[in-house]
């Protein structure tokens, strides 16, 4: 299939996707007040003088982050199967690895959403002055958001189709991305303490090698995935 | 299941499974009588001949079951997928032994039973992997969709063993990487992995040989009912 074609179809399924969200609104609005209250939940903890909040706080609003997320992950193919589209989704004449990473842009777009109205709301109740270098904490979250998405892409697609899913995607995501969590976790803390010096840039490392292992093992082995 | 070998007994099993036992037990004597007592921690340091070893065991065991569910993903034999899934049990054996002993020997070394270290932590995550994947398989019944399924889990579950292996290394951990050691202790810590090596191994080819009697009975169920299965109506 020529590029163009891809990247056309890549872009229509991406777009199905996110009209479908903006008309229905079945996954956002609620991952968002999971993120919300885990946030308010976290900050009432954490009264603790400024230059301790700033050791914890990345790790608690990544948490935060990271465990609404699964939502978003969750619910990319449950969807279509509940609604019995995933079929005709498989039918749709693009190589899988397409399918794979419009599913993950539509999830690192949630990842996004979720961000923006999280960081300022973690910045009002706890006082951590996470905007205070913009760059670096961009970097942060884009690496994190492309390196979590790619494995809750793929999760979430093998567990959607089990009967007893509960619980399931969360129990096997969250280990699996332990190594973005602590990631974005120990950057964002060094960024807060000041402290970017060559361990920053190893964890940085990590999660741009992590996010990309990823999203190439995940498009390459998609296709086991949609035989259901 | 035309795919399926044929069941084998053997006398060969039971003398393997003897010979490896008397492994087992001289390389225990050797922890305890020939390796010399450790200058600084005393006896207790002899646990690290045992969580070495089961250490070692418990990563191959995560990369043969990515290893073999990879294969079953080309292949689509069952046979890799029994393989992928006995390595696995045994290597999640291996890891809650590598968790228990390290846990043990940190409490003498260092005074706690855990700390949140680079390497002790990344062998957590590990565990729970391991643990995952299995509350996936077991929930799964069509053995090829399982096999499936866990096939993929298991190639992305090897994505922890360089971090467990880089971990200390990478991130300054405590964790002691390679320390200096009397050349009597390098040959018990040899023997010791060895041993544990070939028990692995003994456990990991039964296990699969278990999985397949399984399948194959359960395939044998099934043409039975379908045979009555007219007459009945």
């Amino acid at each position: 299939m020529p590029a163009r074609q891809t990247i056309n179809s890549l872009w229509w399924l991406i777009h199905k996707d996110l009209t479908r969200e903006l008309r229905a609104q079945h996954v956002w609005p609620g991952m968002v007040l999971l993120g919300l209250v885990l946030v308010f939940l976290l900050a009432t903890q954490i009264d603790l003088p400024l230059d301790q909040k700033a050791r914890v706080g990345g790790g608690l609003l990544w948490l935060a982050v990271f465990f609404a997320g699964t939502l978003a992950c969750d619910r990319s193919f449950t969807g279509e199967r509940d609604a019995g589209c995933w079929q005709a989704l498989t039918l749709y004449p693009v190589a899988p690895s397409v399918l794979f990473l419009a599913k993950m842009a539509v999830n690192v777009a949630a990842l996004v959403i979720l961000e923006l109205v999280l960081v300022p709301a973690f910045i009002v109740l706890s006082d951590v002055p996470f905007a205070a270098r913009p760059g670096p904490l961009l970097l942060i979250a884009a690496l994190g958001n492309v390196g979590f998405a790619a494995v809750g892409t793929l999760v979430g697609s093998l567990t959607s189709g089990l009967r007893h899913r509960g619980g399931l995607l969360t129990l096997l995501l969250l280990p699996l991305v332990v190594p973005v969590v602590f990631g974005a976790a120990e950057t964002t803390r060094l960024l807060l303490t000041g402290e970017i010096d060559s361990l920053w840039w190893r964890w940085i490392q990590l999660l741009a090698v992590f996010a990309a292992v990823f999203t190439v093992a995940g498009a390459m082995m998609f296709e086991f995935v949609v035989e259901d | 299941m035309n795919n399926l070998s044929p069941d084998r007994t053997s006398t060969g099993t039971l003398a393997t499974g003897v010979l490896i036992t008397c492994l087992i037990f001289a390389s225990m004597w050797m922890i305890f009588f020939v390796a010399p007592t450790e200058a600084t921690m005393g006896d207790v340091q002899r646990i690290v001949y045992i969580h070495v070893a089961v250490a070692w065991c418990g990563l191959a065991g995560c990369l043969a079951m990515g290893f073999c569910g990879a294969m079953f993903l080309v292949r689509r034999s069952l046979e890799w997928d029994f393989w992928s899934q006995a390595a696995g049990e045994v290597g999640w054996l291996c890891s809650t032994l590598t968790l228990i002993t390290g846990s043990a020997w940190a409490h003498e070394a260092w005074g706690t039973w855990w700390t949140w270290e680079p390497r002790l932590t990344s062998s957590l995550v590990l565990w729970i992997i391991y643990a995952g994947l299995f509350l996936v398989r077991s929930s799964i019944e069509d053995p090829n969709r399982r096999a499936r399924i866990g096939g993929v889990l298991a190639v992305v579950g090897m994505s922890d063993v360089p971090l467990v292996l880089m971990a200390t290394r990478w991130f300054r951990g405590v964790h002691p990487v390679t320390p200096e050691m009397d050349p009597r202790m390098r040959l018990v810590l040899l023997a010791s992995v060895i041993s544990f090596t070939a028990l692995f191994a003994y456990l990991a080819v039964q296990r699969r040989r278990q999985l397949e009697l399984s399948e194959r009975t359960a395939q044998l169920e099934i043409a039975a009912w379908s045979a009555s299965a007219p007459s009945q109506s």
